[in-house]
Order: C-alpha cells, then structure tokens, then sequence
C-alpha cells in the first residue's frame, strides 16, 4: 500500500516535471519569434489597410473629422473586449504556453473557439484533457495544426469569393437604388434587421439561461449575463439622451465603451 | 478569363458608384473620381487576397516550424479524426460567417476581419458602431472606407494589448485572475450586446421585439442550445430580414 502511494508519488512528480518542462520549451524564445513574426506581418497589414482607407477617404471628399471620429470610436471600443481576449490568452497559456496562445488571438481567432477546438484535439491525440501535464511536442504540434485548419475557411472563402459575391451583392442593392425608389434600397434595412437577429439571438440565450438554466421553467439560473446586458442597455439609453438631446456628438466615441464598462461593474457588484 | 474579371470589376464599380451617397461634396471631376476608385478597388482585392494567402500560410506552417522546433511533426491522422469530430461544425460556422459578415464589412473590411478574427464579440459590432457614427449607407464605397477604418483600428487595438499584455504576463495575472474582477470579464459579451441591443432594437422597434421573443422562447423551452448561441444567430437573423422585408415591401407599395 505505501509502496502504491509512493509509487504514485514519484509519477506525480515526474508529470509535473514533465509539465513545466513542456511549458518551458513552449514558451522558448523561438516559438516567440514564429508567433511575433506572424502577429507583425498581420499588424502591418492592418496599418496598410488603415493608411489606404484614410487617404482614400480624404481623397474622395470625405469629412476628415468623421474619418477621425471612426478611428477614436473603434479605439475606445475595442478596449475592453480586448482586454478580456487577454484573460483567454492567460487562461490559455497554463497548457499551451504563452506564445501560441497570443498568436491564435491576436490573429485569426476568437475567444470562445479556442479552448473548445483545443479540448477536442487534445482528447483526439489522446492526452485527455488540455493540460500542460500531458503536453507532448507531438500533441502540442497536433493541437496547433486542428486550431488552425478549423478555423481557416472564412479566410479560404475571402481569397477565392470575397470579390464576386460582394460585385453580385453591389451591382443588385445599387441597381435597385439607383431606380430612384422613396426610402433608398432594401440593403441597408437587412444589414441592420441582420444585426438585431444577432443582437436577440444572444439576449434571448441570456434570458433562456436564467429561465431554464437549472431545468425548464425554474427561474433559478444564472441571472447576471441578462441584468448586465440590461445595465448596459440602460447606460447606453443615457449615453444617447446626451448626444441626441445635449447635442453632446464627442460622447458618440465613448458611449459603447462607457456602457460595457459600467455593466461590466454592475456584474462585480451583483 | 482576365478579360471577364475586368468587365465583371468595372460593373461592380459602376454600380458601386452609382450607389453611392451624395453627402459628401467633392469638387473632383466624376472620372477622375471613377478611375480612382476603379483602382483602390482593384487594389483593395489584390492586396486583401495576396495578403490573407500569406497569413493563411503562415498559419498552417507554424504548428509545423514549431513542430520540428520541438523534435515531433503534427500527428494528421489524429488532426483529421479531431477535424471530423469538431472541426466541421466550424467549417459550417465559418460559411455562414462568410455569407453573413462580408455584405456588412465590404471588400477591405472583409479581408482583414477574417484575418483579424474575434468577429461576433468584436470586430462587427465595432464595425457596425462606426457606420452608425458615420452615417454611412452599407454598399457604397464610403461604408466601405468606414468599415476598413474600423476593423484596422480595432485590430491594432486588439494586437497592442494582447502584446503589452503579454509583456507583463506575470505582474497583469493576479490583477487580471482576481476574483473580484473576474465576474465583470465573464460578462463582457453581455455588457456589449446590451449596449448594442438598444442602440439598434429603436431603430426598427416594431419588428425588434419578434425575433427578441422567438430566441427567448428557443433558449427557454431547448435550454440545452444555449452552448451554441451562434449558430442561432443565422435563423434569428433570417427571421427579422423576412420581417424587415415584409415591411419594407409594404412601404414601397404605398408609396
């Protein structure tokens, strides 16, 4: 019996030795150059696309002040979502090492994908469950490879169709506007009725889950997603009561921000 | 073959330029706003997909470099049974993604936001905000500078923080894993689509509250779809389309 536990002991030990000698390899200085090598190229692609779309505007007459405001208001507002992309790459980082997980989210991926595809292709390559202890460079390749290709299509489609469906699209919405039809085509209306879809298909989850969270119809399940979105949604009604009525136009910027941050406080408060 | 693509480039550009708005007073001559246009266009195509065939390759190279890095290539049979097991209902994720967000994002948008990735908790609210903002209407090119705008913004926002993160991985942590702030990162999902939910159920109320109250039910009475919010987002946003069709046929016919 001692000599068992023992026993046990000692493969504990060799595990977690195993483990942070993993993640150590996985956090080595080349994976970090790979992953930062890629992560630049995708920064200066963005810095391309910001610099043409600016001097494209400008050139056709857009007013620069909207141009700005574009940019300041996308600023504020991916502040704190991405702040709470960086909890994925810590929560990430305890099994695949910090790198990888910076790339896959700094590119390319998206939060609530990573952890799923990277538990499934942890059970595939049979180390269980997504953990440093069982990493092996084998499975680790083998995981990073899954995340890669299952999340690549939308990019496969972009190359190969992203110019023939937007011409389809383009050439129907500025056909039917240029009939000269009252009220401007029907373009618009879908993207905004697409949004709200969206919109509802979360906000309908949050109430479902407090709903029948524990059991249909028990009104016992999580409650804090729906009074946060509803906080939110409060702050945002404020936020517009200023701009539309104090003509306060500066707060635009700030109002989506503002709100997620006071409704993300109502959820520490709750 | 190059012949049809530029009849194809040209008809899509007229028709874009048709749309678009007259808010903006140039002074330009028309065709020389024409050419120019025709050739950001262009170029906005040739460097979306020269670029995107980049990263697509460094992608699926990595795992392999870091593979022979550590000393043991990907297993593929095990990445193709994983694939089978997971990865297909992304590739259905991804299509619609593609069906759904390119219309809203335009050429430039498009490109980089596949790149980008975080779509759904990010990039197209944050898109959708700065058209707001702007006043743009979706199909002309000034959407499209706005959109582009936007999402390289939000990206570069996204890498900046993600890098200075990293960089104080150890100091951040005990901030960033404190149990009394992890409540206000677990919801910030929520707190973003309750922000955005007012700003875009005033603006069609009338049909809002059906597609609202066709999810709530959904989620209600089939709890266990509540791990797959996303892929709901396709039927609820065909539902509200139809509905903001119907009405707006309805309008067009009193007119």
């Amino acid at each position: 019996m001692m000599i068992n536990r023992s026993r046990e002991a000692v493969v504990f030990l060799l595990l977690c030795k195993g483990g942070k000698n993993m993640l150590k390899e996985l956090n080595s200085p080349v994976i970090y150059l790979i992953c930062g090598t890629i992560i630049l190229f995708v920064a200066i692609v963005c810095v391309i696309a910001l610099v043409r779309a600016w001097r494209a505007g400008v050139r056709i007459g857009m007013d620069k002040g909207k141009l700005k405001r574009t940019v300041t208001s996308s600023l504020t507002f991916s502040i704190l979502p991405s702040i709470g992309i960086l909890l994925g790459v810590i929560a990430l980082s305890g099994s695949l090492g910090t790198p990888w997980p910076w790339l896959r989210l700094s590119v390319i991926g998206a939060l609530h994908y990573e952890t799923q595809v990277a538990e499934a292709a942890s059970e595939a390559v049979g180390i269980g469950s997504l953990s440093a202890e069982h990493m092996t460079p084998k499975a680790f390749a083998t995981i990073a490879l899954l995340m890669s290709v299952c999340i690549m299509w939308g990019m496969v489609l972009s190359i190969l169709f992203n110019k023939s469906y937007l011409a389809k699209i383009q050439k129907k919405g500025a056909c039917k506007r240029t009939n000269g039809r009252k009220g401007g085509g029907f373009g618009d209306l879908a993207m905004t009725a697409m949004f709200i879809g969206l919109v509802s298909a979360y906000i309908g989850s949050y109430i479902g889950k407090f709903v029948s969270g524990k059991g249909v119809l028990t009104f016992s399940g999580d409650l804090t997603p729906l009074l946060v979105s509803i906080v939110s949604a409060a702050v945002m009604a404020v936020f517009t009561w200023f701009i539309e009525r104090k003509q306060m136009v500066f707060l635009e910027s700030f109002s989506i921000a503002g709100s997620m941050m006071i409704g993300m406080l109502a959820a520490i408060l709750m | 073959m190059e012949k049809t693509e530029d009849i194809k480039s040209k008809d899509q550009n007229v028709c874009q330029h048709a749309a678009m708005d007259t808010e903006h007073d140039t002074q330009q001559d028309p065709d020389e706003r024409r050419r120019f246009l025709d050739r950001y266009n262009r170029n906005t195509h040739r460097i979306g997909r020269i670029t995107t065939a980049i990263v697509l390759a460094m992608l699926i190279g990595a795992p392999f470099l870091i593979g022979s890095y550590l000393g043991s290539e990907p297993d593929l049979g095990a990445a193709g049974r994983a694939f089978l097991s997971v990865g297909l209902v992304w590739t259905v994720s991804s299509v619609v993604e593609f069906l759904v967000y390119t219309p809203m994002l335009g050429a430039g948008g498009g490109y980089l936001a596949f790149i980008t990735g975080n779509l759904i908790n990010m990039k197209i609210p944050c898109a959708m905000n700065a058209r707001d903002i702007a006043g743009t209407k979706s199909g002309t090119t000034e959407n499209e500078i706005i959109s582009t705008l936007s999402i390289a913004t939000s990206s570069l926002v996204t890498i900046i923080i993600l890098a200075v993160g990293v960089l104080l991985l150890q100091p951040l942590q005990p901030i960033l894993q404190s149990r009394t702030l992890a409540p206000a990162f677990d919801n910030v999902v929520p707190a973003l689509f309750g922000a955005m939910a007012y700003q875009y159920f005033r603006k069609l109320p009338r049909l809002s509250w059906i597609p609202l109250l066709l999810m709530s039910l959904l989620f209600i009475l089939a709890p266990s779809l509540g791990s797959q919010t996303s892929m709901m987002i396709l039927p609820s946003g065909a539902i509200t389309i139809l509905l903001a069709y119907a009405a707006w046929r309805r309008q067009q016919m009193e007119v």
